[in-house]
C-alpha cells in the first residue's frame, strides 16, 4: 500500500511542476497556454534521449531538458505575443502537435513510434526506499520551484505580469512593453515544463509519442480550474484532487465489484467533469482562490 | 449556503480518507491473487472489456474444478485505459495494494514496456497480448517472466509474405499506419519479402486521422504494384480504399485482420471489397478448448468467441497459469514460471481445459495445454507462433480460404 501512495506523490508531484508553470502563464500574465504538454513532451525525450541512448549522467539529461524546453518556447514567443487570447491559445495547442509530429517522424533521434524503452531510473534498486528517494528529489525541485514562484510574486516583474494579465492596455500606456515579459513568462513555464518530462520519463522509464497527446494540457486546466488560477496552494490542491478522481475510482472497484470496468472509466470522467461544472457555478475562484470576492 | 476554505478542505479530506480505505478483510482461505489489467477505456475499448470478462470467467471456472495447486484463484480487475501512465499506476496498485502475484491481459506494446520493469522488480508474472519485438529480450523479458500470447508483429509480417508468394505476386508495395503496430506489420513483411528473393516497389507511411489519402495513394500506385501490403487500422484503411476504388486500379491488397472486417464491408460495398485478403491469427478453432472458450464467451458477452481473439488469449492466460500452478504444487511464483513451458509445450499429453489437465497432473502425467487461442507452444522467449487464416471478401462475405502456418 505504502509504495502505491508513494507512486501517486510521485506522479502528483510531477504534476504539480507543469500546473506552477501554468499557473504562472495563466494565472498571473493571463497567457492561455494550451500547448503545455509540447515542453513537457520535449523535456522527457531530452532527459531520455541522452541518458538511454548516449548514456550520459542523468543530471546532463535534466538540465537539458530544462533548456531545451525553455528555449523552445522562445521563438513561440516571438511570433505568437503579437496575438491574444484565443489566437495565442491555437498557436499553442498547433505547436504541442507539432512536437508530437516531430518526435513521431524523426525515428533517428527518438525511434519513432516505437518509443524510447529502458530510461534509467532516478535512483537505483527495487522498494519503497528507492521510491522514497526519488520523491525527495522532487519534493525538493517543487519546493525550490515553489520559493522561486513566492519571489517572483512579489517582486516588481511580478507586478508587471499581473498588470498585463488585467490591463494589457494600460501597461502600454505606461511605457512598457509586455511582450518582452510574456516571452520571459513563457520561457520560465517551459522551463518547469521539461523539468518536469525529465522526471517523468526517469520515473516510467519509458516515453512514447502517444503519451504527450493534448490530454496532458487539459488535464493540467482542470487541476488549476479546480484549485484555483493564479494561486501557488490552487495549483497543488487542484492537482491533489485530480489525483483524487483518477486513481481514487481504482479503489471504488475494490469497495463495489458490481460496477463494471466500462462503467467505472465513464464515472471516473464524468465526476471530472461534473466537479468542473459545479466550481465553474458555485466556486469560479477554485478551491483555493479567494472567497471574499467572486470574479 | 457559503462555502469557505476550511469546510472545503474537511470534505476533500474526509473524501479521500473514505476513497482510500482499503478493502482488506477478504484474505480468508489466501487465495492466489492476480490482476486483470486490460485496455477496457482508450484505443483497446473494443477488446477489453471482454477480455476483463474472460479472465474473471476462467477464473472461475479454475475455482469450481476445485482451484489450481491447492488454492483458490481471485482476480483484481482494472483498466490500461490503454495509456502507459495510467498502467503503470494502475500495475503499482495491483502490485502494492492487491498483492496480485501475476498480472494478464495488457493489450498495446506501449503498455506492456511500461508494465514489466515493475513486474520483474516484484517477481511478477506478466503474461501480455502485445506485438513489439522488444518485449521478447532484455531488459523487458530479464528474468523470464514474461509470456506473450499474441503472435509478434514481425510474424504477421512473414505471414503476409508466405500469402504473397503463395498468391504469385510480384511487385508488392506496402502502405503503413504511422505506430509501432502499423510499421511493425510492414518491416515484417519486407524482412521476408526480401528474403525471398523479392522486391518491395513503394513504401509509404502515412499519418492517421486524415480525411484523404489520395497523395500518398498515387504515390504507391505509381509504382505498378501487384499487391499492396498494409499495416493499417479500419477508419484510414475504409478511406484509403474508397479512393483507391474510384482511381479504377486492379491492384490486390493484404489487409490486417482488424482493419478488413464486417465492418469494412459495410462501409464500402460489395463490389469495392470484392477480392481483398484479409489475414489474421486464428484461434484453434477445431479445438474442444476453443468450443469451451465460445459457450464461455457466448454467455458472459453475448457475442460469438471469434470476434475477440484477444479474449480467447486471456482465458488461456488463466488455463496456462492454473495448470502450472497445479504441477507446481505450490504458490511460489519462481517455481510456478519453472513450470509454464511443460505444462504448455509438446512432449504430454494433449489436454483442452483446467479439468481435465489437473486430473492428468495428478495421474502423474505430463500434459500440453492446447489453447483456445493457439496450440501455445512458448519458445525461449516465451512467444507463440499462433497459425493465421486466410479470408477472401467474396460477395461480401469473409471467406476462409486456407489457413498459413509460419
Amino acid at each position: 500500500m505504502e509504495a502505491y501512495l508513494v507512486a501517486i506523490l510521485i506522479i502528483t508531484a510531477i504534476y504539480v511542476l507543469l500546473s506552477l508553470g501554468l499557473t504562472l502563464q495563466y494565472g498571473l500574465t493571463g497567457l492561455i497556454n494550451f500547448g503545455h504538454v509540447g515542453f513537457f513532451c520535449i523535456g522527457a525525450y531530452a532527459a531520455a534521449i541522452l541518458s538511454a541512448y548516449a548514456g550520459l549522467p542523468v543530471i546532463v539529461g535534466f538540465l537539458a531538458a530544462i533548456v531545451l524546453a525553455g528555449l523552445a518556447a522562445f521563438p513561440i514567443g516571438l511570433i505568437a505575443l503579437r496575438l491574444r487570447d484565443d489566437y495565442f491559445a491555437i498557436v499553442t495547442l498547433g505547436f504541442s502537435e507539432t512536437v508530437r509530429i516531430i518526435v513521431t517522424s524523426e525515428k533517428q533521434l527518438t525511434n519513432g513510434v516505437q518509443g524510447i524503452p529502458g530510461i534509467p531510473r532516478l535512483v537505483d534498486g527495487v522498494g519503497i526506499l528507492s521510491a522514497l528517494a526519488v520523491l525527495a528529489v522532487l519534493l525538493a525541485a517543487n519546493g525550490a520551484a515553489i520559493y522561486a514562484f513566492r519571489r517572483i510574486v512579489a517582486s516588481p516583474f511580478g507586478r508587471m505580469i499581473e498588470a498585463i494579465r488585467d490591463n494589457e492596455e494600460a501597461v502600454k500606456a505606461l511605457g512598457k512593453d509586455p511582450a518582452r515579459f510574456k516571452i520571459q513568462v513563457l520561457v520560465l513555464g517551459a522551463a518547469l515544463a521539461g523539468l518536469s518530462g525529465a522526471f517523468y520519463a526517469h520515473y516510467i522509464g519509458y516515453v512514447s509519442p502517444d503519451q504527450f497527446n493534448p490530454l496532458v494540457t487539459f488535464y493540467v486546466w482542470m487541476a488549476i480550474i479546480m484549485g484555483g488560477v493564479g494561486r501557488i496552494s490552487g495549483a497543488i490542491v487542484g492537482t491533489a484532487l485530480l489525483m483524487l478522481f483518477l486513481e481514487g475510482s481504482r479503489f471504488l472497484r475494490d469497495v463495489m465489484p458490481f460496477i463494471s470496468a466500462v462503467d467505472m472509466a465513464s464515472i471516473r470522467i464524468g465526476a471530472v467533469g461534473l466537479a468542473l461544472v459545479l466550481f465553474t457555478l458555485y466556486r469560479p475562484q477554485g478551491l483555493m482562490g479567494d472567497f471574499t470576492r467572486r470574479r | 449556503m457559503t462555502i469557505d476554505r476550511r469546510t472545503m478542505l474537511q470534505a476533500a479530506g474526509s473524501a479521500l480518507a473514505l476513497t482510500l480505505t482499503p478493502a482488506t478483510g477478504k484474505a480468508q482461505g489466501a487465495p492466489f491473487r492476480i490482476g486483470a489489467l486490460n485496455p477496457v477505456t482508450g484505443a483497446g475499448s473494443p477488446y477489453g472489456s471482454g477480455m476483463q470478462k474472460m479472465i474473471l470467467a476462467a477464473v472461475d471456472e479454475v475455482n469450481a474444478a476445485g482451484g489450481a495447486g491447492g488454492q483458490k484463484l481471485e482476480a483484481f480487475p482494472d483498466d490500461t485505459q490503454t495509456t502507459p501512465q495510467a498502467a503503470v499506476l494502475a500495475a503499482k496498485k495491483l502490485i502494492e495494494v492487491n498483492k496480485v502475484k501475476a498480472i494478464l491481459g495488457t493489450w498495446s506494446s506501449g503498455v506492456s514496456l511500461a508494465v514489466v520493469p515493475l513486474t520483474n522488480d516484484a517477481n511478477v508474472l506478466l503474461m501480455n497480448t502485445s506485438g513489439a519485438p522488444a518485449l521478447s529480450v532484455p531488459p523487458a523479458n530479464a528474468k523470464g517472466l514474461s509470456y506473450r500470447f499474441q503472435a509478434t508483429n514481425d510474424r504477421f509480417g512473414r505471414a503476409f509474405a508466405e500469402i504473397a508468394v503463395k498468391e504469385g505476386y510480384q511487385r508488392a508495395a506496402t502502405m503503413a499506419f504511422n505506430n509501432a503496430s502499423g510499421i511493425g506489420n510492414t518491416t515484417g513483411f519486407k524482412k521476408a519479402w526480401e528474403a525471398k528473393g523479392k522486391k518491395v516497389v513503394e513504401e509509404v507511411v502515412y499519418e492517421p486521422n486524415q480525411s484523404s489519402y489520395r497523395a500518398e495513394l498515387q504515390k504507391v500506385l505509381a509504382a505498378k504494384p501487384d499487391v499492396i501490403v498494409m499495416g493499417s487500422f479500419l477508419p484510414d484503411t475504409t478511406i484509403i480504399l474508397r479512393e483507391w476504388f474510384q482511381t479504377g486500379a486492379k491492384t490486390k491488397w493484404i489487409i490486417p485482420g482488424w482493419a478488413a472486417n464486417p465492418q469494412l464491408i459495410a462501409a464500402l460495398g460489395l463490389e469495392a471489397t470484392e477480392g481483398l485478403i484479409s489475414v489474421d491469427s486464428v484461434s484453434n478453432e477445431n479445438a474442444p478448448s476453443f468450443k469451451r472458450y465460445d459457450a464461455l464467451h457466448q454467455k458472459v458477452t453475448g457475442q460469438p468467441g471469434a470476434s475477440n481473439v484477444y479474449a480467447a488469449m486471456t482465458y488461456d492466460m488463466v488455463i496456462t497459469l492454473a495448470l502450472a500452478m497445479e504441477a507446481a504444487k505450490s504458490a511460489d511464483v519462481a517455481a510456478i514460471n519453472a513450470k509454464i513451458r511443460e505444462v504448455g509445450n509438446p512432449a504430454g499429453e494433449e489436454v483442452f481445459s483446467f479439468a481435465d489437465g489437473k486430473a492428468a497432473l495428478a495421474a502423474g502425467k505430463k500434459i500440453n495445454y492446447q489453447g483456445a487461442s493457439s496450440v501455445l507452444d512458448f519458445d525461449q522467449f516465451g512467444d507463440v507462433t499462433p497459425d493465421f487464416g486466410v479470408f477472401f471478401i467474396t460477395k461480401g462475405k469473409l471467406e476462409r480460404r486456407y489457413v498459413v502456418k509460419i
